[in-house]
This record gives structure tokens, C-alpha cells and sequence, in this order.
């Protein structure tokens, strides 16, 4: 656990903030100036207003004042300038730093992390709380350097002009600073909470938007309006209770800075009286308590930016720390020749596997089958019956636990997780599409010219020859949106263009070959099995759920899954001949009683 | 539409809350007054006391001052507080608004319009309003008033002073206005950087598993970063007009200073001129101060407002869709429970004019018959589903239940009538209970009978929180097959008359539809029900069959029937049924 004050913005710092330290450098010497320029005015003034006094023979120094006063403020429209950009530009940089990184993390994390996590929630953090981050490097870094350099400057004048009446301005706007920080505690607290209600109200409208065929077939417009209205009622009681303590904290200090003004005209014009001061002195230290006054509202901003900042990089610091569930890179000694080309497609050897999802029941229970290089196995169940399951333990999506898959010999988990994903070809039962092209969607990098061939045997042709632009139509939310079937085949496609010259894939193919019709799927399953006889490419290695008993038959093996358990494994026809499930299936698809 | 007219029609929102909003406007003079008060007060200490060395009543004059300032304190305070709640009260309505609306709104709008932009008017959209209400509008009346107030006391305090500062107003207006033009569309700049950083984003984390299976992970990043370094130069450019402009009015301020101190000097030599005391100096010198601040925080505010006009724009712009499936007010008769009669009469229906899907469909289901609808992809068997479900309105042509015409039945007796069981599954962020129920209150017995009926049960018994096992973002933790199920003991749980079904296709394996289709017959020997059939076994237990193609009735009879007679019907058994049917979710 990160113990000490704000353990993740010095977490953040190191990282980020530190390497850039020249230019934060350069920014810091910039506003020290600003500030000795700004301070230097209020003396300027002093002069100028005693000599103002004096009367007509000292008009050359007043003249003087005024000029030097206009250079002054001449020169700051420079210095600050800078200040403000060079504080604000390494800003710029380490939040394209951070966002990069972030993604990269995102890249690499694996299913069960995003098992844990909602979409809209990772998102969050990748955009709003990224932005509070750059508020600390950029706004938060040059308020803080700009309030301590203004403190010291203008109090060292003040202290100059007279001690004692420092002092006695120190104490209203103490207590106020006090006070200030009290309240801070309690809106990072708040502020925290909306946040996260914000996220939950968008979420949970989200879900209601993306069902909203069901919520209206239903009628339950009402109830589901009513939800909502719960959850930005929520939302509303701790914005008002933000508001209400933001209205009373963040004035605190303008009341505490005039209430030493106040106090000031009284003892200070009683010095004036009495000769311990003049009175441009007495003007000048008041103009400089109302500069200190600026500095001091904004550190009421300064400290919920940094508790922002922290609770947001809290969050960021979360998705950085979490595992990555790459087993292989904590074996190096048992890391094969995973790395090394191969040229045959994986022999598969499944040895009492079990597997459960993180916090879930047994998904698969003591699971033994072998497919030897270039063979197949088709996987047949009811729902629920850990199918997908065992495909996503295969792809590694999900690691099974060591031992317990063998790949050529080799333990799965502990071959290179890159080198593993590059031989397996996955197609999912849901379909996923991004919002680009047919052709970039089947592609993902592939040179166009091969994709022919998958677009032809995933039956595609007659769906693009239907589309505006064929195969580069653009799918998804800014484009067309296609139908279930028409994505899967798509994405069938996108599967057989990555497998490629098939010499050394694994496929796994989830419940796919229900998007084609049955002639498309005999001549699909022949080719894959390598039972075209004018093939001229080795088969690869697959492994296929389907309903369709069609397609099983061809496959060498077929293995029948209950409850995540084998329940007969075998030939087609060994299981055909024997009562049970699937022969009971085989004659529901035959017609036959 | 123009902007004052976006606003006014926030004011059904605004109203409840009127009381407020006038305090927080009623405040602003006040605030002004007291606020302008300050330096007066302070001037007064100053010239008539300290300089002229006059102790008597000094202190009661400094604690005028001091009061002054708390006063303001308290107006302020007032002032926040009413402004905040009554924002805050009034976008919780606004989006109360759009919820209620965009639930009502008819499919045809959801197939158009991406849900993504949809969730945006009632989150960021709303949120960019609620900044401008309790940041942009009424603040903006009270820097005007603010500055209004200080410049009548500094002419009241010194005319021509004013009027020379005045003078440098003109260059320092058109000033603000180039960097604020040059801002502007940097800003719009910046702001579509961010967008397209941002979907890209949420897309490539919503595809994850995708680009991973395909080792897409070095592509990705690499056009993550280009997108990325746009949004970081736009902003770098910005940055320089932002500062720049800061530094400026921070400067300028402390040459008006430079200025007066060189008025004052000037006037010393003459003879009958009123001299520039100390205190007028310190009062101008806060003065100024008060007057740049407002000027230096505009641009944010008039931000505030762009914004939260466009955003208000695109809030009324969806109210204003008026696609909605226009609710019956006809209920049906009580009593006729163990009815459910449907019939249809030549009933037509096109997405697009002219284009017919349904072309003139007839035919009667009677009550607790079990009729199949099957027909290949595009014959119109999901439209059928849709415009029964009451998803799709505008049909010709007419459909009865239980005697009387669908579009003028009530909500609340449709749902009685009918229940729906769509291909697609749609689940929810909670509970299993909350699926079911879909958050109405649904009596245990009948739940549990629903549960049990259609092996939902056994899905509950699944997992380890049972009903209360929290579902998912899109029901990851449910398997396609379970999701159906629960789907249909979603429809179960209301007990309708007629059920319309249309049957998964790959999701189910054969012996799971088969455990289904049991607990369905048991209910259907109750129930009229219409099967959108791909199953054999259901077709060839259903009472009936009916046969469309091309959006007509082709065929209609038993299984047998239809087989002997060696039609659209034959040759769809031959091929097995569910030739391509992935497209029927179309």
C-alpha cells in the first residue's frame, strides 16, 4: 500500500514530471520574475504617491514612478507569458505521455481484467480523469510555483515596509487558510462521489438505450424512467451539497484578505498617525495584502485540483498495476522455442483441465481430449455447457492452469502469449466489427489482395454485391449497419484471411458455421478439414463448436460437453451408436423420432 | 434555431425553481453595490483620516470597511447557493425529460440515430448546460452589473481620470476580440482532436478482445498515437493564444496604474486642479483590479454559454423527434382472460414508402392454437414479429385482438395481451430478478411459476447469488443459451394471452430448446401463440403452419399438408430451414 501524502500524484511525478524538469525549470524562473516585477510595482507606487504628497517640486519623481511602473507592467505581459507556457506545454506533452502509455496498458491487459471492469468506467479514466492529471502538471504546478513565489516576494516586501503589521495581516488570512483546508477535505470527498454517480447514471442509461426494444415490447418505459430518475437524484443531492460547500469555502479567503485590509487601514493609518510609516507605504502594503489575495483564491482551487488529480491518478495507477495475465513471462526457464518459427500446425493435448472463470463456479471440470497436428475436433453441448469457454482457454484469452494444455509437448502457458495468438485464428460466436471498411475489418493489416479467397468461402459475396460501396462499405456507427448474420460472416472471413496458409494454425471456430447455408458449410468444412482432395495446403489444426451435426460428422472427433464436463467423446459414428444426447440430437435435426 | 428561443424553452425546467433563479438576480445589485462600496470605504479611511491626520473615528470607519466586506460574503454565499440548486434542479428535470422522451421514441429512431449520441444529450450535454447555469448566465449579468457599478463610482470619484483609463478601452476590446476569435477556432480544433481521440478509444476498448486474438496490439497503438499527437499539438497551439492573452490583461492593468501615477504627476502642476490623493490611487488601483477580472474570465464564460447553446441545440433537437408509437387509450374488456384471439386482415407494412415487407397479410390464430410462421430470410417474418410486438407502428390494414384493433389498445393492455420473445437478447446491467421483472413488481408466485416453467430456474440455480446474481455489462457472465431462456421467462412473467415467439436459431442447442419447448407447450395449451419456427420439432407440432414468401401468405396447413402438397414448403424442409438464417435478425 502507497503510504504518505499523496502517494499517487508523487507516483505520477517521478514518472512523468520529473524527467521534463527543464522545462518546469525554466517556467518556475519565469514567474519568480513575474512576481518580483509585480511586487516591485506596489514600492514603485510608494514612492510615487509620497512624493506625490511633496507637492509640485517633486513632480520628476512621481513621472519617474509612473514610467518605471509601465516598464514593469510592460515586461510582465513577456515574462508571463512564458511562465504560463512553459508550464503548460510539458503539460501538453505528458498527457499525450500518460494517454499513450494508459492505451498501451489497455492493449496488454487480458479478459479477465475486463471481466472486472465496465467499458464506460475505463473510459472515464482514459478521458476525464487523464484531464485532471494535466490540470496537476499544468495548472496545479503553475499555481503552486506562482502562490509560493508570490508569498515570499510580496511578504518579504510587506515584511520590509513593517513587521509588525505582517503579522497582524497573517492572522485573518490564516484562519481563513485553515478553514479553507478543512472544507478541501470534505468536496475531494464529494467530488469523488459525483464522479462516479456520473458514471453510474451513464451507464446505466446505456444499458437502458441499448435494450430499448425490450424496455418498450414491455412497457417498461415507466419503471425504467423511474431508475434513472433515482440515480440523478443522486447525482443532484451531491452536486447541491458541493455547490453549497464550494459557496462557503472557496470566498473564504477574499473575506479573510479584506478583513486584514480592514484591519490594516485601522492600525496602519493609527502608524501613519504616529509617524512610524508614510502613508504611500501604508498604500503600497495594501495593494500588495490585495495582490496576495489572488494567489491565495486560487490555491482554494490548487488543492481540490491536487486531490482531483490524486484520485484520478488513484484510478489510473489502478489499470497500470493490474496483472497481466501472461503467465510465460514469469517462467522464462520453461519459455521453449515459442519464440522460433514453426512450420506444422499445433498438436493439442488437453490433460484434467479445469478452469472457472475469477469469482465464478467450475466451467470446465477435468477436461482430457489430444488433437494431433492437423486434426479436428468438433465440440457439441447444450448452452451453458463451457463450449465457449473452452475455446477462449485454447486462445488463451483465459490461461488455464499450468500443465494442464500441452501444445507440441509444450505447456500453453508458458509459450510466448504474441507468437500464440499469431497461430491461433478465434471467430467468436459475437461477431465484432470496428467502424472502418468490410475490407479493413476482414484485413486488420493483411494485404488487400488476399482477402479474396476467405471473402469467397465465407459466402460473402452476395452480401457486398448487395452494399453501396461492396467491400468497402463502412460498417458500425458511422456507416451501415449490418445484420447479425452478415456480421458473422464477416468476421468468418476475417478468421479465414488470418489463418491464411493454414500450415500452422489452430482454428476455433465458436458456433460460426450457422451464418452460412449448409452447401456453403460443406464445402467450408471440407476445405478446413482438408478433405477437398485438390487441396494442396496442409490442413490446420481445428477445433469447432456448431449445433449442426452436419458439420461434426466430418470432424475426426467429437467431443459432447455437460455442465463443463465431457460426457462422450469419440467418431461420429462411435457416438452415434450410442443412446444418449447426441444420438437423441442427431435425430431431433434428422426428422426422425 | 436562434439562441434566445433554445433557452426560453428551458423554461418549463427553470420554473419549479423561479423562486431561486430571481433571488441569485435579485442579489446581483446588491453584490455590485457592495463590491464597488469597498474601495469608497477604503478611500474614505485613507483621505479623510490617515492622510490628514484626523484619528477620531478612524476605526469606526475601517470597520465600515470590514463590513462591507462581510456583507459581501453573505450576498455571495446566497447567491451561489441559490444560482447551484436551482441549476442543479433544473438539469435533473431536463434530463428527466429527455429520458422519459427518448424512451418513448419508436425503433425507427434507434436504427437511425447511434445510441453513443443519443446517451450524450442526457450526460455531457446536460452537464455543459448545468456549467453554464450556474457559470455562464446569470455570472455573466453579474460581471456587467459588476463593472457597471465600478466604473459609476470611479466617475464619481473622478471623471476625467476615468475617462483618460477609458480611453485605452477601444484597443484593449479589440484586443480580447482577435485572441478570442483566433481561440475560437483553435478551440474547435482542439475539440474535434479530442473526439476522434476519444471514439477511437472507446471503440478499440469495446473491440479489445478482437484486437488482441488477431495481434493487432502495434497497428492500434501506432494510430492511437498519431490521433493522440493531434490532440497535443492543437492544444500546444491554443496554449500560446491562452497565455498570451492572460499576460496581456495582467500587464495592461499595471500600465492604467503606470498612467494615473503620470496623470497624478501632471496635475500637480496645476494651479486649481483636484490633486490625485493617495487614496484615489489605492481606490483606482482596486478599482482596475475589479474591472480586468470580470474581462479575464469573459472568454471562459462566453465558452460556457457556446457551449452550452450547442449542447441545448442538440438536447431540443432530439425532444423535438416525434416518432413515437402513438399509445391506445382502449383497454380490454375485463374478465376475457382465457382469451387471446388474433386476427389479421390484409395487413401491410413498409420501412421506406412504397416498399412493402408485409404485402397483404391474412389470417387468424384462434385462441390456444400454436401457429408456426416460417419462409426464408426476407419474407417478412420478423416484421410480422416486430409490428405485433408493437416495436414498429403504422401497418395498414388491420390486426385484432381479442376483437379489438392493436393501435388502439392501451400500453398496459397490450401487455397483457401479448408478450414478445425477440431472437436478439437483451440484457441489463443487474440483476437476474431485475431482467426478469424489468423493475416492475412482479408477485413471487407468479415469478417463480415463470421460472420454473421455462427452466429459468434451473439458470438461477446456476449461479451462486441465485435471482440477486448480478448480470454483467451485455450479460458476459450468461451464455447465449441462457440468455434466451431468460428471455423467454421474461414474456412468461407477465402472464399474457398471446405469445409471440421468435425462435434462436444457433444460440439454443436442440436439447435445451427442447427442455424450452416443453415448459412453453405447457403454458401454450393455454395460450394462443405465433412461432417465428426454425426448429422442426416445432414446426411439425404446430397446429398449423403458415408459409410466407415475399411478404405474402404462400402457403398455410399442417406439416403433413404441406409436405404432400410439394411447394415453398417442401423445399424449405429439404434445405433444413435454417438456410442463412443469421440475416433474419435484420
Amino acid at each position: 500500500m502507497p503510504t504518505g501524502l499523496f502517494p499517487n500524484l508523487r507516483r505520477f511525478s517521478r514518472r512523468y514530471v520529473l524527467p521534463r524538469w527543464r522545462w518546469y525549470v525554466a517556467g518556475t524562473f519565469a514567474v519568480v520574475l513575474t512576481n518580483w516585477m509585480a511586487v516591485r510595482i506596489p514600492v514603485e507606487l510608494a514612492h510615487g504617491l509620497d512624493a506625490l504628497r511633496a507637492g509640485a517640486s517633486e513632480q520628476a519623481t512621481v513621472a519617474q514612478a509612473a514610467l518605471h511602473i509601465f516598464l514593469f507592467g510592460a515586461a510582465i505581459i513577456v515574462v508571463r507569458t512564458a511562465s504560463r507556457l512553459w508550464f503548460f506545454t510539458p503539460a501538453r506533452v505528458i498527457e499525450f505521455d500518460l494517454r499513450e502509455d494508459l492505451f498501451a496498458q489497455f492493449l496488454s491487459l487480458q479478459p479477465d481484467f475486463y471481466a472486472t471492469f465496465r467499458t464506460g468506467d475505463l473510459l472515464s479514466r482514459a478521458t476525464t480523469d487523464i484531464t485532471f492529471a494535466r490540470a496537476f502538471a499544468g495548472f496545479a504546478t503553475l499555481q503552486g510555483a506562482n502562490i509560493i513565489a508570490a508569498l515570499i516576494t510580496a511578504l518579504g516586501q510587506m515584511a520590509a515596509f513593517s513587521p509588525k503589521l505582517t503579522a497582524l495581516a497573517a492572522v485573518p488570512i490564516g484562519i481563513g487558510f485553515l478553514v479553507v483546508q478543512q472544507g478541501s477535505a470534505r468536496l475531494m470527498t464529494l467530488q469523488r462521489d459525483t464522479q462516479q454517480q456520473q458514471g453510474m447514471y451513464a451507464d446505466q442509461l446505456l444499458g437502458a438505450l441499448q435494450g430499448i426494444s425490450t424496455v418498450q415490447a414491455f412497457n417498461v418505459e415507466g419503471p425504467f424512467a423511474d431508475r434513472l430518475a433515482a440515480q440523478a437524484g443522486l447525482l443532484r443531492q451531491n452536486n447541491v451539497a458541493l455547490a453549497k460547500l464550494r459557496a462557503l469555502v472557496f470566498p473564504l479567503f477574499t473575506v479573510s484578505g479584506g478583513i486584514a485590509i480592514g484591519l490594516l487601514l485601522g492600525f496602519g493609518g493609527q502608524m501613519v498617525l504616529d509617524g512610524e510609516l508614510t502613508a504611500g507605504a501604508l498604500a503600497a502594503f495594501l495593494s500588495l495584502v490585495a495582490y496576495l489575495i489572488m494567489p491565495l483564491r486560487l490555491m482554494g482551487f490548487l488543492l481540490p485540483v491536487f486531490q482531483r488529480a490524486e484520485a484520478s491518478l488513484e484510478r489510473i495507477h489502478a489499470i497500470f498495476d493490474a496483472p497481466i495475465a501472461r503467465p510465460e513471462r514469469d517462467r522464462p526457464d520453461l519459455n521453449t522455442e515459442a519464440s522460433t518459427p514453426v512450420n506444422h500446425p499445433p498438436a493439442l493435448s488437453v490433460l484434467h483441465l479445469n478452469y472457472a472463470y475469477p469469482g465464478g463456479a467450475p466451467a470446465l471440470i477435468d477436461l482430457c481430449f489430444e488433437v494431433p497436428a492437423g486434426g479436428s475436433l468438433g465440440i457439441f453441448g447444450r448452452s451453458g455447457s463451457g463450449k465457449s469457454t473452452l475455446l477462449r482457454v485454447l486462445s488463451r484469452l483465459h490461461n488455464p492452469p499450468a500443465g494442464t494444455v500441452q501444445v507440441d509437448g509444450h505447456d500453453l502457458t508458458a509459450l510466448d502469449l504474441d507468437a500464440w495468438r499469431r497461430r491461433v485464428v478465434f471467430v467468436p460466436q459475437t461477431a465484432w466489427l470496428f467502424s472502418e471498411t468490410i475490407a479493413e475489418n476482414i484485413a486488420l493489416g493483411l494485404p488487400r489482395e488476399t482477402l479474396e479467397p476467405a471473402v469467397e468461402a465465407a459466402a460473402l459475396k452476395l452480401d457486398l454485391a448487395a452494399l453501396p460501396n461492396g467491400i468497402e462499405t463502412v460498417v458500425g456507427e458511422r456507416g451501415i449497419v449490418l445484420s447479425g448474420g452478415q456480421r458473422q460472416r464477416v468476421a468468418l472471413a476475417r478468421g479465414l484471411a488470418h489463418a491464411g496458409e493454414g500450415g500452422q494454425s489452430l482454428l476455433l471456430f465458436d458456433d460460426v458455421l450457422s451464418a452460412v447455408d449448409h452447401h456453403t458449410e460443406q464445402i467450408l468444412i471440407r476445405t478446413l478439414l482438408g478433405r477437398d482432395k485438390h487441396a494442396h495446403k496442409p490442413p490446420p489444426t481445428c477445433v469447432i463448436v456448431t449445433h449442426r451435426m452436419s458439420a461434426l460428422q466430418h470432424c475426426d472427433r467429437v467431443l459432447v460437453l455437460d455442465g463443463g464436463r465431457a460426457v462422450a467423446y469419440g467418431t461420429h459414428a462411435e457416438l452415434l451408436a450410442q443412446p444418449g444426447f447426441y444420438q437423441d440430437s442427431w435425430h431431433a435435426q434428422q426428422g426422425t423420432p | 434555431m436562434k439562441t434566445p428561443s433554445l433557452w426560453s424553452r428551458l423554461w418549463p425546467d427553470i420554473k419549479p425553481d423561479w423562486p431561486r433563479f430571481a433571488i441569485a438576480i435579485a442579489s446581483v445589485p446588491l453584490i455590485s453595490a457592495l463590491g464597488a462600496a469597498q474601495p469608497v470605504l477604503m478611500k474614505r479611511v485613507l483621505d479623510e483620516h490617515i492622510v490628514v491626520a484626523r484619528a477620531d473615528g478612524l476605526w469606526q470607519a475601517a470597520l465600515v470597511y470590514i463590513a462591507a466586506v462581510a456583507g459581501s460574503f453573505v450576498v455571495e454565499g446566497a447567491y451561489t447557493v441559490a444560482l447551484s440548486v436551482g441549476a442543479e434542479n433544473t438539469i435533473f428535470r431536463l434530463r428527466e425529460r429527455i429520458v422519459r422522451h427518448t424512451l418513448s421514441l419508436s425503433q425507427r429512431f434507434f436504427e437511425r440515430q447511434p445510441t453513443g449520441q443519443v446517451l450524450t444529450r442526457a450526460t455531457s450535454d446536460v452537464e455543459a448546460l448545468s456549467e453554464a447555469l450556474s457559470q455562464g448566465s446569470i455570472s455573466i449579468l453579474l460581471d456587467v452589473s459588476n463593472m457597471a457599478a465600478v466604473l459609476l463610482a470611479m466617475f464619481w470619484l473622478d471623471a476625467r481620470l476615468t475617462l483618460a483609463l477609458l480611453g485605452l478601452a477601444p484597443p484593449l476590446i479589440a484586443m480580447i476580440e482577435f485572441f478570442r476569435r483566433r481561440m475560437r477556432s483553435l478551440f474547435a480544433e482542439v475539440r474535434d482532436a479530442l473526439a476522434a481521440l476519444n471514439a477511437f478509444t472507446a471503440e478499440r476498448l469495446a473491440g479489445i478482445e478482437t484486437l488482441q486474438l488477431y495481434a493487432q496490439e502495434a497497428r492500434t497503438q501506432e494510430r492511437f498515437r498519431s490521433l493522440d499527437a493531434e490532440h497535443r499539438d492543437a492544444n500546444v497551439k491554443n496554449n500560446f493564444y491562452d497565455a498570451s492573452l492572460y499576460a496581456l490583461i495582467d500587464g495592461i492593468s499595471s500600465m492604467c496604474v503606470a498612467l494615473m501615477v503620470y496623470w497624478g504627476a501632471r496635475r500637480l502642476g496645476v494651479a486649481d486642479a483636484s490633486g490625485v490623493t493617495v487614496g484615489l490611487v489605492v481606490a483606482f488601483v482596486d478599482y482596475i483590479d475589479r474591472l480586468f477580472r470580470p474581462l479575464r474570465e469573459f472568454s471562459g464564460k462566453v465558452t460556457f454559454l457556446q457551449r452550452a447553446a450547442a449542447s441545448l441545440e442538440k438536447i431540443f433537437w432530439l425532444l423535438d423527434v416525434d416518432e413515437h408509437i402513438t399509445p391506445g387509450s382502449q383497454d380490454l374488456p375485463a374478465g376475457t382472460h382465457a382469451s387471446g384471439r388474433l386476427a389479421l386482415r390484409d395487413v401491410r407494412f413498409a420501412y421506406t414508402e412504397g416498399n412493402d415487407i408485409l404485402k397483404g397479410i391474412t389470417l387468424t390464430v384462434e385462441p390456444g392454437e400454436v401457429v408456426a410462421v416460417v419462409g426464408r430470410t426476407g419474407s417478412g417474418k420478423s416484421t410480422l414479429v416486430r409490428l405485433l410486438a408493437r416495436v414498429h407502428d403504422g401497418y395498414r390494414g388491420s390486426i385484432e385482438v381479442d376483437g379489438v384493433e392493436l393501435r388502439e389498445l392501451s400500453p398496459h393492455s397490450v401487455r397483457r395481451a401479448i408478450g414478445s420473445v425477440r431472437q436478439e437478447v437483451q440484457l441489463f446491467t443487474d440483476t437476474l430478478r431485475f431482467n426478469l421483472t424489468l423493475g416492475e413488481d412482479v408477485n413471487a408466485e407468479r415469478l417463480q411459476e415463470a421460472l420454473e416453467l421455462t427452466n429459468a430456474s434451473v439458470i438461477a440455480a446456476r449461479h451462486p447469488a441465485g435471482l440477486d446474481q448480478p448480470i454483467r455489462e451485455r450479460g458476459a457472465n450468461v451464455s447465449a443459451g441462457e440468455g434466451q431462456i431468460l428471455a423467454l421467462a421474461r414474456a412468461m412473467v407477465r402472464d399474457p394471452e398471446i405469445v409471440i415467439l421468435d425462435e434462436a436459431t444457433a444460440s439454443v442447442d436442440p436439447l435445451s430448446e427442447r427442455l424450452l419447448q416443453e415448459g412453453i407447450e405447457r403454458v401454450f395449451a393455454r395460450k394462443t401463440c405465433l412461432v417465428i419456427a426454425h426448429r422442426l420439432s416445432t414446426i411439425v407440432n404446430a397446429d398449423r403452419i403458415i408459409v410466407l414468401e415475399a411478404g405474402e401468405v404462400a402457403e398455410m396447413g399442417t406439416h403433413a399438408e404441406l409436405i404432400a402438397l410439394g411447394g415453398a414448403y417442401a423445399r424449405l424442409y429439404a434445405e433444413g430451414f435454417d438456410a442463412a438464417e443469421g440475416t433474419t435478425t435484420a
